[in-house]
């Protein structure tokens, strides 16, 4: 067992990264010597799985304006939340402090703008005022960019028109809804000259024409006249574009997208050693295709259950989900004859 | 011919209709068995890994719940790093089950060793580009400050 696992074949140095270019909301870097298949795991975290804070529960008091409550409520949610050090927030699903929501697990952002004067009045995201009673100092204060600090507009209102209302800002990640994401784009490229031929570009006469050279296409070496395919290449250098939506620092995100894919890692780590699942055939219950049955053995007594589907309705019980235990329903027999009393017999 | 029988033998009246309350049942939750790995969501964390029947000692399939292509390509690529791998592959077996497998078979070694050995080069392979990004950082940095 004497290989470096970080060692392309090529190269016998390990990973590298240069960054290129970077402000307050993007980082353009280069990662060399990965495989495709690590890039596309940091990219594919980074998009999904990177927790940030959003408002994700609003209780409207009053809500007088041309829009619905439910509407604002979306536009609430979008509201990008400054996210530093969010690690110290919990989910509120597996807080052991509160049955809800509490202040280890949310922040309390409220709102209450009445229109009063002649003109039609902007409600915008500075108007939120941030509960002090939060798990540290920066989490969920609105991002606000713009040079006047505004923020992103809310709604408008007329004169006597109202909005009092109290938000709920919760840790989440974009997997289960995008306005978590912490990123409005992140991507690499690589391969600008297409030696590789992974991409298979559309022409009308010539293709190095029609198709305008990619901006890291300077980086390589364009390739030679006449030179022959290399069948034994791969991709090597990945240039990332990580566009910040405001609520991390782009290296933070970086940092938070590789301490994510270690988690994971970790957790299942953890489960092979304390689980003790592993090499138990016996215990797998789930639906199985017919002819999975291999090398028979402990396995083969999983099988005769027949499928199961998700919603509970007990085979082995012989009654069915919708309860009719042996009764005759007003539908006759079950299509699939399960209640021992069907119409045909 | 009076009728002897069941209501389901005889068709049902007409009029017989009945009323949504009767419908027993219809508003009692469905209920879901939790445990089962096919019906918990991604959100209520607890991974599970089991191994697929005809798994030998060798030649082993993985079964992991709620993981996809984020952790099975890194994964299988640097399994197949091991030189005591013969094979590792990674497949989703269906779009709509959060479900993903790998197979590994060995020259040497157990393939649970190679799984877990492939885990930790992972993690350390993350170190490496995570310390690699910070040094970039920082070079960066100063490369802006002296221009």
């Amino acid at each position: 067992m004497d290989y470096d696992p970080m060692a392309m074949d090529t190269e016998a140095e390990g990973p590298s990264v240069k960054i290129s270019d970077a402000s307050a909301h993007h980082v353009n870097f280069e990662l060399s010597s990965v495989d495709l298949a690590f890039a596309n795991t940091i990219r594919r975290v980074i998009m999904a799985e990177v927790p940030t804070m959003a408002i994700d529960l609003v209780e409207v008091e009053a809500n007088t304006s041309v829009l619905a409550d439910e509407f604002i409520s979306h536009r609430l949610g979008l509201i990008p939340l400054n996210s530093k050090n969010v690690d110290d927030v919990a989910y509120s699903r597996d807080c052991d402090q509160c049955d809800n929501y509490c202040e280890q697990c949310s922040v309390t952002l409220t709102l209450h703008a009445r229109c009063t004067g002649d003109e039609i009045m902007k409600v915008y995201a500075r108007d939120l005022v941030v509960d002090s009673q939060r798990p540290n100092n920066w989490v969920g204060n609105p991002v606000i960019t713009d040079p006047d600090g505004l923020g992103t507009v809310i709604a408008k209102l007329r004169k006597g028109q109202e909005l009092r209302l109290k938000c709920i800002a919760k840790k989440g990640i974009a997997k289960e809804h995008a306005k978590w994401a912490p990123v409005s784009a992140v991507g690499f490229e690589y391969d600008p000259h297409n030696k590789l031929k992974h991409i298979d570009l559309w022409f009308e006469k010539d293709a190095a024409e029609e198709w305008p050279p990619s901006k890291y296409a300077s980086w390589e070496d364009p390739p030679q006249e006449g030179e022959a395919f290399d069948y034994d290449a791969v991709p090597e250098k990945f240039y990332f574009e990580v566009e910040s939506v405001g609520n991390l620092d782009p290296d933070a995100i970086i940092q938070q997208g590789i301490k994510v894919v270690q988690e994971k890692l970790a957790a299942v780590i953890k489960d092979l050693t304390d689980g003790g699942s592993g090499g138990a055939a016996a215990d797998f219950d789930g639906p199985r295709s017919p002819d999975m049955n291999m090398n028979g053995g402990a396995a083969a007594s999983g099988w005769d259950q027949g499928y199961t589907t998700p919603f509970g309705t007990a085979a082995a019980g012989g009654s069915s989900g919708w309860g009719q235990t042996g009764a005759a329903t007003p539908y006759g027999a079950t299509p699939y004859g399960q209640n021992g009393s069907n119409g045909w017999n | 011919m009076a009728p002897t029988a069941t209501a389901n033998e005889s068709p049902a009246p007409v009029d017989a209709d009945f009323s949504m309350n009767d419908a027993a049942d219809f508003d009692q939750p469905i209920e879901r068995d939790e445990n089962d790995p096919a019906n918990r969501g991604w959100l209520q964390g607890a991974h599970s890994i089991k191994t697929l029947p005809g798994s030998s000692e060798t030649a082993a399939s993985f079964q992991f719940v709620k993981e996809d292509h984020t952790l099975g390509n890194a994964l299988r690529y640097i399994i197949m790093k091991n030189p005591d791998v013969e094979f590792c592959g990674y497949s989703i077996p269906h779009p709509s089950e959060e479900l993903m497998n790998i197979r590994i078979q060995t020259y040497e070694g157990t393939a649970l060793d190679a799984l877990e050995k492939g885990l930790s080069d992972l993690i350390a392979l993350c170190d490496e580009v995570s310390a690699k990004y910070v040094g970039a950082r920082e070079a960066f940095q100063s490369q802006v400050a002296a221009v």
